[in-house]
């Protein structure tokens, strides 16, 4: 619906692979980083005046 | 197509005669042109009013849901395939079914037609190819592939998949449509163009819930939008909560949909929605080899693991 | 955009992943601080609600993990 692909990921870790967790935050981090802000299916408040 | 009426009566009255049936689910002439209305026929002066033409595009599916009694029930290609998938989810036995199946030619689009005639539709007439409008403009006559309902002119399921009866020997496949030309094209787009192809296509979007309630595979007891304790969608008409609102009815027909239509023909301001349960109906397809309701005999890929089942999106 | 720290929604299994973030997290292991982590009983929990939920209120991204 035009999200983009990069902003939802899927995982698969075992509880004994921290490193693998480590690694994974790093990477999903950066990946959501490049992305830049999401814009996108953000629910605006409402504006109370 | 043009005598399926009789057949249909001819049928209902000798269940309802013999008792098979507590009553008949078909349709019945409309107070408008071009909608016909779902009829419960429980005598024989009801089934009477049974009719069949090309303006029998709501599911009747939809009206089986949780039912006790002993039913039959019209179904063409699309109503067969969603009481497949209602016998599947436990919503009513096989037992109580009898199934009058309907070979179909496709529905009439009401609101194709009603733009192409001048002034208001007074009166809609059929022969086997022929769709003749009188309209307050004048009469004019259209061959019937050229107003089918969107849906009905990329029909692959014609014939119902299971019935007891049959009221006419079935129609010939379409073998030459191409399914998913609309739903490639956004696959095509990059997420800006999406983003924006999305935003026009719901921007008429008044949250009236007809697309919901029309829709067969729809009987959640409480639905998302209602919940309120979390509350996941809001019930304004903010785009955000539009958006949200027919993602998520979407994802909840994933593999369950036949793309029967009834939501796009119930819309009031004539959304498109079929465009997301289309793309993930495309996506059963190439990924589980699925199409919803065709078998009794295997569960649908959602509710079933297979060793093979693609993963390639989990790092 | 160099300064932009993304705010990002972790949904994470129970006896999976959850259980290597605690594990990462006993082993002084470093990693960035952009994730908020959610713990679900199972990877089976996840919804799409979730998802657009997290997305709604705001997060610049999505992680589930199993």
């Amino acid at each position: 619906m035009g999200v983009e692909p990069g902003r939802l990921q899927f995982s698969w870790i075992s509880s004994a692979e921290s490193t693998k967790f480590v690694d994974v935050v790093t990477k999903v981090t950066e990946a959501v980083k490049t992305l830049g802000p999401n814009q996108r299916f953000v629910k605006k408040e409402a504006k109370v005046a | 197509m043009v005598n399926y009426s009789d057949k249909i009566r001819e049928i209902s009255k000798r269940l309802l005669k013999d008792c098979k049936v507590d009553m008949i689910i078909g349709f019945r002439k409309g107070s408008v042109p071009m909608m016909n209305e779902p009829h419960f026929a429980r005598t024989a002066e009801d089934v009477d009013e049974l009719v069949w033409d090309s303006n029998c595009g709501i599911n009747l599916a939809n009206y089986l849901t949780d039912r006790k009694e002993k039913i039959g029930v019209a179904a063409k290609g699309c109503d067969s395939r969603n009481i497949v998938t209602h016998i599947l989810e436990n919503k009513i036995k096989r037992e109580q079914l009898t199934i009058i199946g309907v070979p179909c030619k496709g529905m009439i689009d009401k609101r194709k037609i009603a733009g192409l005639v001048e002034g208001e539709v007074l009166e809609v007439t059929e022969d086997e190819e022929q769709i003749n409008v009188k309209s307050s403009g004048g009469k004019k006559s259209f061959k019937k592939t050229e107003v089918l309902q969107e849906n009905c002119a990329v029909c692959i399921h014609r014939n119902p998949v299971v019935y007891d009866e049959m009221v006419a020997e079935p129609v010939p496949e379409q073998t030459d449509v191409d399914r998913y030309e609309d739903v490639r094209k956004i696959e095509e787009m990059d997420p800006e163009q999406r983003w924006a192809y999305f935003d026009d296509l719901f921007k008429e979007c008044i949250r009236c819930y007809a697309c919901r309630n029309a829709c067969p595979l729809c009987y959640c007891p409480t639905c998302f939008v209602d919940e309120a304790k979390p509350q996941w969608v809001g019930k304004s008409q903010d785009p955000i909560d539009i958006r949200t609102f027919h993602f998520l009815r979407a994802y909840h027909c994933a593999g369950r949909c036949t793309d029967c239509g009834a939501c796009q023909r119930a819309c009031p301001v004539g959304i498109n929605m079929r465009m997301l349960t289309k793309k993930l109906e495309k996506d059963c397809k190439d990924l589980y080899n699925w199409e919803a309701g065709l078998t009794l005999d295997s569960r649908p890929p959602l509710d079933f693991y297979r060793p093979d089942d693609p993963e390639d999106f989990i790092k | 955009m160099t300064d932009f720290e993304p705010k990002i929604v972790a949904f994470l299994c129970n006896w999976c992943s959850y259980g290597a973030a605690d594990l990462a997290g006993v082993s002084r292991m470093e990693y960035p601080p952009n994730i908020r982590v959610i713990r679900i009983p199972c990877t089976g929990r996840m919804s799409p609600k979730f998802a657009l939920g997290a997305l709604r209120q705001g997060a610049d991204g999505v992680w589930v993990s199993g």
